[in-house]
């Protein structure tokens, strides 16, 4: 009988193992430059650029003043895309709880079928629809006043931060109750049936049972939402006219009226570290679910 | 909570616009063991999951004690259902799982780790309550399975299947384990299985169901000795079947077709007149541990029986099986009732 030599032996030998990591890497190159051109290099280019002054020495003045200038429109961003988070997060939950338990067919088969549709609608038309229906005479007042439930003289305009967090919440929730919907529908059917069977209802089913279970998922796309939110010009542009206002509008405001990209992109580093922390977290969780399966 | 009776009267359930259970009419005494058994696709677990609450009724009633539990969602049966996959919840641990449903009932938290210790030192995994369900063996997760659904103290205790994700050695010693258990509470217990040796070994009463409707409620001697027609003998084991001959046994003169099991067929047996005897060829000899099982070819049937020694194919051998071991079945396939044999013996 004659013995194969073992793959270590064959691993060991110089000769063999330099062909097989050029292959290796021949192979990862086109992603690696993708990659590398189009997101690492643009992105280390404006951080550079943040701390850059126009003679080309390094500087910390952009940083500063656009914390001076724009702090409050740091700290409003952060609070508004907090509150849609958190409308979005309670909305979703309800949805998906209702896919995943509700016992009328009708009513599950028709919300599953509404619920996604802002999905397919850009952010510049959901913020021209949230014009439309939030202004001062706009058709969510005109409805109020024509059947009665409110006085025209109270009629008030909604487009500041309450405009900015509906927007955003009613563009993200069917990206995220999509998510978290598919989550809790791969949960064991006969998961829910036993918290039921010793006694849960379908609310105590839905917060002690299924959320837990779904929960990871559920981060993953509030994350991804918070990310698509800090990034967004549109909608903040088309219904916010005054200060303060989200951050992606004033590095607008800075670049096309000032020129002046050193403080925008001292702007965008704040978006950075934002979408950072949160970031670390969703690959946190994504690696924790990888090696738990 | 006391055990109580379950009363089924005239269930249908009908799921998407298929008929899947049809006039079911059962009576479980209380503190009895009764097992669904069943072929796949019988209706055993539908039947099962319209008791505990998760299959509406077209019609029909469920009654647990006196009060219908037939309108009232699957919380509020007071039914308590071991699942097959277990339904472990992996995000708690052991003894959170097995305290949840304390904690829905408002068990304080004292009470509740007193209660889990409790039941755990009864499953035999003292000390387990930190242990995450992950980690535990199929045999654990089934008696923690158990325990969660005891732990409450329910009036009756529902079984899917839950032996049948264990291997055969473990499951052998969870079926006597579970029997002296559900004894020693004396819960009324409903467990469904496709397996009659285990439903023969743990019953009181089997109910045996084929194609949504109930065929035949009786103990397990009766069930094994007199099945209600072929169909249901075959299912339990009864592998052969011979049309009768003049020559066979005066007994159920209005028999037609005899069933026996292998086991009780013997080969070249010393002749006796009042067993009923085939000759045939030999087609197949295989060893099966307490002996070898033959199969012949006969003028009108295929058969098979057992030998304490090798037979070698090709060659004849008569076939006999005693008189107490045929099962006889009337023309239209149905079981003669043990009247009718009085009545011929007479």
């Amino acid at each position: 009988m004659t013995t194969s030599p073992s793959p270590t032996y064959s691993m060991a030998m110089p000769g063999k193992r330099f062909p097989r990591i050029s292959l290796g890497i021949l192979l990862v190159l086109p992603a690696l430059t993708a990659i590398t051109l189009l997101y690492a290099l643009p992105l280390l280019r404006s951080l550079v650029t943040a701390f850059r002054d126009n003679d080309g020495g390094w500087t910390t003045d952009h940083l500063v003043r656009a914390f001076s200038l724009y702090g409050r429109d740091v700290l409003f961003s952060i609070g508004v895309v907090s509150a849609a988070l958190v409308l979005i997060a309670v909305i979703s939950i309800a949805i998906a709880g209702y896919l995943v338990l509700g016992t009328t067919p009708w009513a599950v088969r028709f919300l599953r079928w509404l619920y996604r549709w802002p999905l397919f609608i850009p952010f510049v038309v959901s913020g021209q629809i949230a014009r439309s229906f939030l202004s001062t005479n706009g058709m969510m007042n005109g409805v109020l006043i024509e059947t009665g439930l409110m006085m025209s003289e109270s009629a008030q305009s909604f487009l500041d931060w309450r405009g900015l967090v509906l927007t955003f919440a009613w563009k993200q929730i069917p990206f995220v109750t999509l998510l978290l919907a598919g989550a809790m529908a791969a949960i064991d059917r006969s998961h829910i049936e036993a918290a039921r069977n010793m006694g849960a209802s379908r609310l105590r089913c839905l917060f002690g049972i299924i959320l837990p279970q779904a929960a990871p998922t559920l981060w993953v796309g509030l994350i991804l939402s918070l990310v698509a939110m800090l990034s967004v010009l549109s909608v903040p542009m088309m219904l916010i006219a005054g200060n303060p206002t989200m951050m992606t509008s004033m590095m607008a405001h800075r670049i096309t009226y000032y020129g002046d990209y050193g403080v925008a992109n001292a702007l965008g580093l704040f978006s950075y570290a934002l979408t950072a922390v949160t970031a670390w977290i969703y690959l946190r969780l994504t690696l924790r679910r990888e090696v738990a399966s | 909570m006391s055990t109580e009776a379950l009363t089924l009267n005239d269930v249908t359930i009908d799921l998407r616009q298929k008929r899947i259970l049809e006039n079911i009419h059962l009576d479980v005494a209380p503190g009895s063991f009764t097992c669904l058994l069943g072929p796949s696709g019988c209706g055993k677990t539908t039947l099962l999951r319209a008791i505990a609450g998760f299959t509406p009724l077209s019609r029909g009633d469920i009654r647990l004690g006196r009060r219908s539990i037939t309108h009232l969602p699957p919380e509020k049966r007071q039914t308590a259902m071991v699942f097959q996959s277990y339904a472990l919840w992996p995000h708690m641990s052991v003894g959170e799982n097995l305290g949840y449903p304390l904690k829905l009932r408002g068990v304080p938290r004292e009470e509740r780790v007193r209660k889990v210790a409790a039941m755990l030192e009864r499953m035999e995994l003292g000390g387990f309550e930190s242990r995450t369900v992950t980690q535990l063996s199929g045999g654990q997760r089934q008696r923690i399975a158990l325990g969660r659904a005891l732990i409450i103290d329910p009036p009756l205790l529902l079984l899917d299947e839950p032996l049948s994700n264990l291997d055969a050695a473990i499951r052998r010693s969870l079926r006597s384990e579970l029997r002296r258990l559900q004894k020693s509470l004396g819960i009324t217990t409903i467990m469904v299985t496709h397996d009659q040796e285990e439903a023969l070994q743990m019953a009181d009463q089997i109910v045996l169901m084929r194609g949504g409707h109930i065929v035949q409620v009786a103990p397990p001697q009766t069930l094994y000795h007199q099945p209600a027609d072929l169909a249901a003998a075959r299912f339990l084991g009864v592998d052969n079947t011979v049309t009768r001959q003049t020559s066979d046994p005066a007994m159920a003169s209005a028999a037609t077709t005899f069933g026996f099991r292998t086991r009780d067929a013997l080969i070249n047996a010393p002749q006796h007149p009042a067993m009923l005897t085939r000759k045939g060829r030999v087609t197949e000899c295989v060893y099966t541990g307490d002996g070898y099982q033959v199969s012949l070819s006969t003028e009108r049937a295929e058969l098979c029986a057992t030998s304490a020694t090798p037979i070698a194919p090709g060659t004849f051998a008569v076939v006999q099986v005693p008189q107490s071991a045929l099962i006889p079945f009337g023309p239209d396939d149905r079981h003669l009732p043990p009247l009718d044999r009085q009545e011929d013996i007479a």
